[in-house]
């Protein structure tokens, strides 16, 4: 009775490689596509492939890529943000702030308004995560609450102005390049490692995913289901504060009402780059992915000459489309075992 | 038509619904076995049998949410095979449910006919139609004051239960099942449901009534029959049956032989490992509060019926749920258990009942889950050491004899029983001092089954204090050292070994639901 029976053994293996790799493959599939969107682009325009317009869309897609790795974690524990927009402009305007304080050298005021700004945007996160884990509110709305605080805290902040006239050491890193690639790209790429690293590697990343999946078994294993839901929002907002300064590096400006529909964008990435929406599948590799796909297809619709207006429309459709094919993969796989 | 269930009576000897040879496989298990039946026309049958009988499974082929693999069904002469619930409603078998499915947010008149809401010409709700069938069907199950308008959610469960029962008979239902429904029903309102349930045989309706309360069966049905193992053992006359009777056919005086296990030391001379002291549960009833001690190196069994609170105290104990009152003992040492973190820091361990929703983490790989409740001894500072949890999750596979093709496979496509094993292995990973089980072997094949119940016979050996919940009360037999009956919430009795006597456990396990309405009132009171 005891010996193993071969036959559910050797029964199990094939169906076992498959779905073992199928994280991968769903990666994969994305970079895929990523690659047929660019041979098209590269085929129906002459400037797409140039070195100039590749920096261009690096340098377009890093603000988002930096939010849609904060998204990532949100919507892993089977939550959603949608007040990183609204964040973003508070922490952008409060580290403004910082910078134009009187009598502070350069180097320590970015280094504090760098600080201000993580500090506005994991303090939103966290009242985010605390009101939804502690009230069982679900994320959406107290985020949908969030969205018009923090708008409206900018808007106050600055009584409507936006704030410009930074040192010039600040301004310059949002068009500085390192080895030929934007800073800013580079700063986005690190963070991806970053939130990689604790994803598949940490007890805190194993955490994130099993109560993506089941917070009941991981309550009854002994682990705190809320502290880690509370910590997914406050990583998503020190994100969104880092994002605020890079995109002030960019624009050289700090304005209240900057970054609105930005959390739309970091939601579309982390879908079409495969993450579930219902939480506990999905990858930052993916996310890096579907960013960059979005970035494509914006930057190549351009050049192409196609309407800001259709523009927007074929954006809608391909998020559409990502799921619907999420959705054919997954039936396909469980067909299959 | 006032009554609307006050069909034509066919014939008086002519059979309501037949089955013949009905039966139904799920894997490893065969749940029915050949069962044939006859429902009269307007009578109350009683279906009776213990846990796992085969009531459940023949009621939901009854009821079209299952099919039979063999075997054929009747319904007043004809055939009789629905393929979905709404077939069998059709036809007019009704059942109320144990868990009522209502809509909240709805009125009562709008929960009583939502699956035909009456149509004005204009094709919108007709209010006033809808009000007065509510009316109709309320004053049936003798709700006339309940105004149809008022919302589900304010409602009690007998209201809830009644109003279910109502819906039964709006459909012209001929044949109507009722699974436990006193089940939450204080002793006032199962009287008057019983008396209902008179007043629908009188009217022509069929009745299959179910319930742990025996009393009841006596007190209501015509005729019982009774399940074991999937098969029917009786189909006889209430009259002239005794409740003595009644749990013999239950239990079958064939007692399976059992294997003899290790001579455990007399209970006396070990430690208490574990000790409950007045524990009371959320939901418990009365003033009911739990005491018993749980000795190092023995495994015991907590037996009873379905619902008579088994679970809660196990959950209690390990912190899954809130407990209101009570004090657990840690080797004679009180320990304040305000959650599983607390239970896992003093080595106790709960296997809980339902590995799906509770105990596995089903997309995740086998690896993952076993390390779940010991992830501080398979990382450092915080990042996750790959090797040291591979090398955990093989040596359990290895102890437990999972069959799997690799610990990186999600264990969602295991078997049942190793499925089982890997929550088995996840808490034996932080070598626990207490192991609380909750059904462990619930939809285990046989071979599993047995792997399980060898382990844990070692593992006791060993020294573990072992808890053992389980509705296969030949199972307890076998395993256990000794036995605590639960009853109702009560704790009814405790049987050691040497005195492990079926009847006499399953009289404990009913003594709290065969008092009759009167004297639980009493009590009660």
């Amino acid at each position: 009775m005891l010996t193993p029976t071969p036959s559910a053994a050797t029964a199990a293996a094939p169906i076992s490689l498959r779905q073992k790799s199928s994280a991968a493959l769903r990666e994969a599939g994305i970079g895929v596509a990523l690659v047929c969107l660019t041979a098209v682009f590269a085929m129906l325009s002459p400037i797409f492939l140039t070195s100039s317009n590749l920096t261009n869309i690096f340098t377009q897609i890093s603000i988002n890529v930096i939010l849609a790795v904060g998204m990532t974690f949100v919507i892993l524990i089977g939550g959603i943000d949608l007040s990183v927009g609204s964040v973003m402009a508070f922490s952008a305007v409060v580290a403004g702030t910082v910078l134009k304080l009187d009598g502070l050298d350069t180097g320590p005021a970015i280094g504090l308004a760098l600080a201000a700004s993580i500090g506005i945007g994991a303090l939103c996160g966290l009242a985010n995560g605390a009101v939804s884990a502690y009230w069982g509110i679900p994320s959406f709305i107290v985020t949908l609450g969030m969205l018009n605080i923090a708008r409206g805290a900018a808007l106050q902040w600055t009584q409507a102005r936006s704030l410009y006239e930074f040192p010039d050491a600040f301004n310059d890193f949002g068009s500085a390049t390192l080895l030929g690639a934007p800073a800013i790209f580079l700063v986005a790429l690190a963070l991806v490692a970053l939130g990689w690293f604790v994803l598949n590697r940490t007890v805190f990343g194993r955490l994130i995913y099993a109560i993506g999946n089941n917070e009941e078994a991981v309550r009854l294993a002994g682990h705190s289901v809320r502290g880690h839901k509370i910590a997914a929002f406050v990583i998503c907002g020190a994100m969104v504060g880092v994002g605020a300064v890079i995109y002030m590096t960019r624009l050289t400006i700090a304005s209240p009402i900057s970054g609105i529909g930005f959390e739309l964008n970091a939601i579309a990435a982390v879908i079409i780059g495969g993450t579930s929406l219902s939480g506990g599948r999905g990858s930052i590799v993916g996310t890096l992915l579907g960013a960059c796909i979005i970035g494509v297809l914006a930057n190549g619709l351009i050049l192409i000459g196609m309407s800001d207006f259709l523009r927007q429309m074929v954006t809608g459709f391909v998020i559409i489309l990502a799921v619907v094919l999420d959705v054919y993969r997954a039936r396909l796989a469980r067909a299959v075992a | 038509m006032t009554a609307t269930f006050a069909m034509n009576s066919p014939d008086p000897g002519a059979a309501a619904l037949e089955l013949h040879g009905l039966t139904r496989r799920y894997p490893g298990v065969l749940a029915l076995d050949g069962v044939d039946l006859t429902l009269r026309p307007a009578e109350v049958h009683a279906l009776a049998g213990e846990n796992g009988a085969g009531k459940s499974s023949l009621i939901k082929i009854l009821c079209g949410a299952d099919r039979a693999d063999g075997g054929q069904m009747t319904l007043f002469g004809e055939a009789y095979a629905p393929g979905s619930p709404l077939d069998a409603i059709r036809a007019g078998i009704r059942v109320v449910h144990q868990e009522l499915h209502m809509l909240d947010g709805l009125s009562v008149a709008e929960n009583l006919q939502f699956e035909k809401l009456p149509r004005s010409r204009l094709g919108l709700l007709d209010r006033k139609a809808m009000d007065l069938r509510a009316r109709e069907l309320l004053a049936l199950v003798g709700l006339d004051d309940l105004a149809p308008s008022t919302r589900v959610a304010g409602l009690g469960m007998a209201q809830r239960q009644l109003i279910e029962i109502a819906k039964a008979l709006s459909s012209r239902s001929r044949i109507v099942i009722m699974d436990e429904p006193t089940a939450t029903l204080t002793p006032r309102e199962t009287d008057r449901l019983l008396q209902i349930i008179r007043r629908l045989r009188d009217g022509g309706v069929t009745v299959v009534f179910v319930s742990h309360h025996l009393q009841e069966l006596f007190d209501v049905c015509d005729r019982v029959t009774v399940l074991r193992n999937g098969r029917k053992v009786a189909t006889q006359p209430m009259a002239g049956t005794s409740t003595d009777d009644l749990v013999r056919l239950m239990v079958g005086r064939d007692l399976a032989e059992r294997a003899p296990r290790r001579s455990a030391a007399p209970t006396a001379q070990r430690a208490p490992a574990l000790r409950v002291q007045g524990l009371r549960y959320r939901g418990q009833r009365g003033h009911a509060a739990l005491d018993f001690s749980l000795h190092y190196g023995e495994i015991v069994g907590l037996a009873g019926l379905v619902g008579s609170g088994r679970t809660e105290t196990v959950r209690a104990i390990f912190g899954a749920d809130a407990v209101i009152a009570g004090q657990v003992f840690r080797d004679e040492r009180p320990v304040r258990i305000g959650g599983p973190k607390d239970a896992l820091a003093e080595g106790i361990c709960l296997v809980t009942e339902n590995r799906k929703d509770e105990g596995l983490i089903l997309d995740m790989p086998i690896r993952a889950n076993l390390s779940l409740a010991s992830l501080r001894a398979v990382s450092r500072s915080g990042v996750m050491q790959a090797d040291a949890e591979a090398d955990a999750a093989r040596r359990m596979v290895s102890k437990l004899q999972i069959r799997l093709a690799s610990i990186h496979q999600p264990v969602r496509e295991l078997s049942g029983g190793n499925q089982q094993k890997v929550v088995l292995g996840k808490w034996l990973l932080r070598a626990p001092k207490v192991l609380l089980l909750d059904e462990p072997t619930r939809g285990v094949d046989v071979g599993a089954k047995a792997e399980i119940h060898a382990l844990l016979e070692r593992m006791a050996a060993d020294g573990l204090a072992v808890l053992v919940v389980s509705s296969d009360l030949r199972e307890l037999m076998s395993l256990c050292d000794r036995m605590l009956v639960m009853s109702r919430g009560v704790l009814a009795g405790e049987i050691a070994r040497a005195q492990f006597d079926e009847e006499a456990i399953l009289a404990m396990a009913y003594q709290e639901y065969t008092r009759s309405a009167g004297a639980s009132c009493a009590r009660a009171a």
